[in-house]
């Protein structure tokens, strides 16, 4: 198999004193979409952040495209095609949606493209075409959640993370999320979801990693893991 | 027609207050910095044009040449100093008042405590002005309120337009989510020190037109300065120019009517009665921060 898009060894994460991740080992395929499900405190969003360079990691390697994106200060990252969709969205509240989308595009390479970009984006939400004036705190959380992915998707990423982006959405909003997240990974973004809502993520996923108290507790096909024992026990409650 | 002279001549003499207060609003608003050091910046740029325009018999808006730039070097090294020093929002506070004290003894070395002004010979402003019917206006506030409006316009544009205007933006809301798509806080930082040292300079040019110099001016602005950024809502550039004019025309007023002495009574009365009313500033809509 080829070289993976994403490959993390050995990271480990600290919050000061407290460690969240222990050796934690994933890899991304070109074109796939994984997800990395957990209970509460899993340490889910660590990991996501981390390859985000929203918080740094401690020891260990983060590649993406075969470059070592481990120790490059935060804002660097993207040029490597990495795009987030941040836990509770955090989308800019007092900048219209339409600015919200523009500063997705800052990176330099998305920048020249961004109006062909917008154009890709309002195919995939129209919503947010007809909502492109309006202060994107407004919004209501289904349209924000959108105004996220369509910012992430402005930096043009070949990796795009996202943290939870079902949460706090009623069902027919995450199903639109969700169906979103099917055709940005058609159009050949690899895709990592990182869920509390294990069956929806399980059902779009190829891959999975179960993650428990910072550490990978299992790996495999996104079908074994819904079948599994562990699965069921340290995320489903069952 | 007093009144209607005081209400005109407040609001551009309001325009000199806006000039002030704009660099520090939306380098509080963005940075999240209370730089003090602002007012520093802005009496050395007054003691530029005095001194450049007083040795080099040049016009005293052309020191703009010398101070502007010499003014851009020193807010952007003072930003990469706050930077470096990872100042929270109330550190800042001390360091730059530190930092004001600072400039002010080193300017008073330079030019000394007592009052120096340009001599009318090198500056041909400070007594012109421009009349209309009955109505006067001197030149020097009409220089104010045309660069305070020309710096307005041009950060509201740049702040809603351009991709490092939003990268400001986003930079005052989420910083870290600003980074995750690639905006540098550290280089905007300090771009955005140079560009508010900049105006700085213009501010202390235009005081300098109508006004004798001495380092502890830099004290007499603080308070109406202030209160023109709390009102104008912190990082918003027009709300600060709209809040500057109507603390220019109700100084003008009171002091016209009543008189000078209880400008400052009516004016900072008038401003605790605001923030009550609206705590987050009178023409704050939702701006940079």
């Amino acid at each position: 198999m080829s070289e993976p898009l994403l490959q993390v060894r050995d990271l480990d994460v600290r919050y000061g004193d407290a460690q969240a991740l222990w050796d934690v080992a994933i890899e991304v395929h070109e074109g796939e979409t994984v997800c990395v499900v957990g209970p509460n405190g899993a340490g889910k969003s660590t990991l996501v952040n981390a390859i985000a360079g929203i918080h740094p990691a401690h020891r260990g390697r983060i590649g993406v495209g075969g470059a070592d994106i481990t120790r490059l200060r935060g804002h660097r990252i993207c040029e490597h095609g990495v795009a987030v969709v941040p836990e509770g969205r955090r989308i800019f509240p007092k900048m219209t949606v339409l600015d919200n989308l523009v500063l997705g595009a800052y990176r330099k390479s998305a920048r020249r493209q961004h109006r062909a970009t917008l154009a890709d984006v309002y195919e995939i939400f129209p919503r947010l075409s007809e909502r492109a004036g309006q202060l994107a705190g407004s919004l209501s959380g289904g349209e924000q959640q959108m105004v996220a992915i369509g910012r992430a998707l402005m930096a043009q990423p070949r990796l795009l993370l996202l943290d939870e982006p079902s949460l706090g959405l009623a069902p027919v909003r995450v199903d639109e999320v969700y169906d979103a997240i099917e055709r940005i990974n058609e159009r050949g973004v690899s895709v990592v979801v990182v869920e509390q809502d294990v069956q929806r993520a399980l059902a779009v996923a190829g891959r999975a990693y179960l993650l428990g108290e910072g550490r990978v507790v299992l790996s495999g096909p996104a079908a074994t893991l819904r079948d599994s024992e562990e699965v069921r026990r340290s995320v489903l409650g069952l | 027609m007093n009144v209607i002279q005081a209400i005109l001549t407040g609001a551009l003499i309001g325009g000199l207050y806006a000039l002030m207060a704009t660099g520090l609003s939306v380098i509080w608003g963005v940075l999240r910095i209370i730089n003090l050091a602002h007012f520093g910046l802005i009496l050395i740029g007054a003691y530029l044009t005095f001194q450049v325009a007083t040795s080099w018999h040049l016009d005293p808006i052309l020191t703009l040449v010398i101070s502007v730039p010499a003014m851009f070097v020193a807010g952007a090294a003072i930003q990469w100093l706050f930077d470096r020093l990872r100042l929270t929002e109330f550190n800042s506070l001390l360091v730059s008042f530190g930092l004001l004290i600072i400039i002010i003894q080193v300017t008073s070395n330079i030019w000394t405590a007592d009052f120096q002004r340009m001599s009318a010979d090198v500056n041909p402003y400070a007594t012109l002005s421009v009349a209309v019917g009955r109505l006067v206006f001197p030149v020097t506030t009409l220089v104010a309120f045309g660069l305070a409006a020309l710096v307005v316009l041009g950060a509201h544009l740049v702040l809603r337009r351009t991709f490092a205007g939003r990268a400001m933006r986003a930079i005052a809301q989420d910083r870290a989510v600003a980074g995750a798509f690639g905006v540098d806080h550290r280089r905007l930082s300090v771009l955005l020190g140079g560009v508010v040292g900049a105006t700085a300079a213009l501010a202390g040019m235009v005081f300098a037109l109508s006004n004798a110099l001495t380092p502890e001016t830099a004290f007499e602005w603080f308070g109406t300065v202030f209160a023109v950024v709390i009102l104008g809502g912190i990082g918003e550039v027009v709300g600060t120019f709209a809040a500057g004019v109507l603390v220019g025309v109700l100084s003008g007023v009171v002091s016209a009517v009543w008189s000078p002495a209880t400008a400052p009574f009516v004016l900072f009365s008038a401003i605790i009665l605001a923030l009550l009313v609206r705590p987050q500033g009178l023409f704050a809509v939702g701006g940079a921060r």
